[in-house]
């Protein structure tokens, strides 16, 4: 075993008064920790396809997978026009030609699912992945802050969260006019909240494991501290919480939509559909229907994707 | 700097909690550590020892003001700098590169989500090192702690480690700075004893090497005794007794310090006779006030 007594010369002194000038983008770089999150992802995606994934967290995803490859492909696959009034043709039950009928002016229904699906789920994803970075933003500010500005941004969200978001985000997205952009705004006001406190609850708890307590008497500071240490090590819990937010994220737009605050019409949109299609449920059953099956299916296979990352995430809560 | 004087002074120091942050009511500031005084020259190892809640542990966290809620009171002397009240920015300068400490707990002290390489360099990047060097510096840290086959190791994680090479990383990582202070907080409870006595002999061997004082809390006395040039025993958050190794075994003073000592069970000790309490020595003295 070498043993070396002194240490070598050359290196950058450590000593505040003599240490050498650093770019901010260099303390930026080495602060975060691109790899930890990396290796979070990696380790996720790895036991979520792994072989010793359940049978039903695997048909969870792969549904994911195929819807999410609908919403990228669908205005491609879309036999028809979606958008295409063709009044020869309305009403038309499912058959050969419109696969699943067509609507009162016409319109080919499985073309506008298909092209709907682009809309609601990459929305739904991104409204998410909104909510979920302002929540971890807020929840990591309010953990660094003073004990009076935490309480201060807590009952903020204390105050949307008594308002229930639906309520909420429908006032947001009627006040802002109907666009797929003022969904999306509405949608994340109303998500947020929930997640910077519950986000808020984890780093609290993981602030206080005894590695952040030594990674603090290293001398760094407390942003540093957050962006490396504490935030890494809550991923897990933050993962799932998206996760599962999204297929009620889904099922919430279409509300928005079906109540008239969606996208303007004649952009097809799920929500829209039901609505349009109600008037004549008891003889055109098939407007109506599918675009609520495909809102249902969405909601389905997030919500069970959303359990099995969950139960991947938190072995306790597996089933045996 | 005289190698007679100390680098670190610390005088009357109290700790408090104050009234309304105490857990579960009570009246009253809480005084965790009331009043102590103590000096550790550069190399000198000291060793603090008490029974749990004694207030070593509080003396030792809030000579870094780890604790944001308690009061501190008196005065932290620090190289010739007063710490109680410096300024955010000077006090993390301090951490890590001047006065270090190592926990109780190496299995929990290391974050686990990155590589032991990312932990011990860590001191060195938070201050402007380049990743080469504060690397290769982590390397060579981790060699003179004896972990095998260091360079390779730095990009393990802590989950790969048995407990005494974690014990050992988290040494590095509070050594790899050069601090002139090491306080050690019961760094051998959680550890079986012969990891113990591996661990106690690095923190004498780098002290000796490179002149490090170090400040050692422990309710265990059998590893005073090795370690240790002077001890001062603690009760109730005061000082009680304050005496160089030999003659703190040789000829305890306070009735306190005698109890402690006496209680240790001896093998050769009558089976029939109760073991002797420190309460016994205590009351056998009158009892004495002490808190």
């Amino acid at each position: 075993m070498k043993t070396e007594d002194k240490l070598p010369p050359g290196l950058p002194s450590t000593h505040p008064d003599r240490r050498g000038e650093v770019s901010f983008a260099y303390r930026f770089s080495t602060a975060t920790s691109p790899l930890a999150v990396g290796r979070g992802l990696g380790g996720l995606a790895r036991r979520l396809f792994g072989a010793k994934t359940f049978l039903i967290n695997r048909i969870a995803f792969g549904l994911v997978a195929v819807l999410l490859l609908l919403a990228l492909l669908g205005p491609v696959l879309a036999p028809y026009d979606p958008n295409a009034p063709n009044t020869n043709a309305a009403l038309q039950a499912p058959g050969a030609v419109h696969w699943l009928g067509t609507d009162d002016v016409g319109r080919d229904v499985l073309s506008r699912i298909l092209t709907g699906a682009t809309q609601t789920l990459i929305s739904a994803v991104l409204i998410v992945v909104f909510a979920t970075l302002i929540g971890v933003i807020v929840a990591s500010a309010a953990a660094l802050a003073p004990r009076w500005a935490d309480e201060v941004v807590m009952r903020v969200c204390d105050m949307f969260m008594s308002i229930p978001s639906l309520v909420l985000a429908l006032g947001l997205a009627a006040a802002l006019g109907p666009s797929l952009t003022s969904i999306i705004i509405a949608m994340v006001a109303a998500l947020w909240p929930a997640t910077a406190r519950l986000t808020r609850g984890i780093l609290r708890e993981t602030m206080t494991s005894a590695y952040i307590e030594s990674a603090q008497i290293v001398g760094m500071s407390r942003l540093r501290l957050m962006v490396r240490h504490a935030i890494p090590n809550s991923l897990d819990a933050i993962y799932v919480h998206a996760s599962m937010e999204i297929s009620g994220t889904i099922v919430m737009m279409s509300g928005l939509a079906f109540l008239g605050v969606g996208a303007p019409p004649p952009s097809a949109d799920w929500g829209s559909m039901i609505a349009q299609g109600q008037d004549f449920i008891t003889t055109a059953w098939w407007v109506s229907l599918f675009p609520g099956l495909a809102i249902t299916l969405s909601a389905v296979a997030f919500g069970l994707a959303g359990d099995a990352v969950r139960s991947l995430a938190d072995p306790s809560s597996r089933r045996s | 700097m005289d190698a007679r004087s100390p680098i670190l002074n610390v005088s009357a120091l109290s700790v408090s909690v104050p009234e309304k942050l105490r857990i579960g009511g009570g009246q009253g500031d809480l005084r965790l550590v009331d009043g102590v005084s103590f000096q550790i020259r550069s190399g000198e190892r000291l060793a603090l020892v008490g029974e749990s809640g004694s207030g070593k542990s509080m003396t030792a966290r809030a000579l870094m003001q780890l604790d944001r809620d308690v009061v501190l009171k008196g005065s932290v002397c620090w190289d010739g700098t007063e710490l109680l009240g410096a300024a955010p920015r000077r006090l993390r300068e301090i951490r890590g590169a001047e006065i270090s400490m190592l926990f109780q707990d190496p299995m929990t002290a290391l974050n686990p989500v990155l590589t032991i390489g990312e932990q011990v360099a860590e001191p060195l990047l938070v201050r402007g090192v380049s990743k080469k060097n504060a690397y290769r510096k982590a390397a060579q840290i981790l060699d003179r702690l004896h972990v095998p086959k260091a360079k390779e190791r730095l990009r393990a994680y802590p989950g790969q480690f048995s407990g005494g090479m974690r014990q050992r990383v988290v040494m590095a990582a509070a050594l790899v700075a050069e601090p002139k202070l090491l306080i050690a907080d019961e760094p051998t409870t959680a550890l079986d004893v012969r990891v113990q006595e591996q661990v106690l002999d690095l923190i004498e061997e780098q002290s000796r090497e490179l002149n490090l004082a170090v400040l050692f809390i422990t309710h265990d006395l059998a590893t005073v005794a090795g370690l240790a040039q002077s001890v001062v025993v603690m009760h109730h958050g005061k000082f009680v007794e304050q005496q160089n190794v030999d003659d703190l075994f040789s000829k305890p003073q306070h009735p306190y310090t005698r109890g402690l000592l006496a209680s240790v069970p001896r093998l050769d000790a009558d089976p029939n006779r109760r073991l002797l309490t420190v309460e016994d020595y205590m009351a056998n003295h009158g009892g004495e006030s002490l808190g």
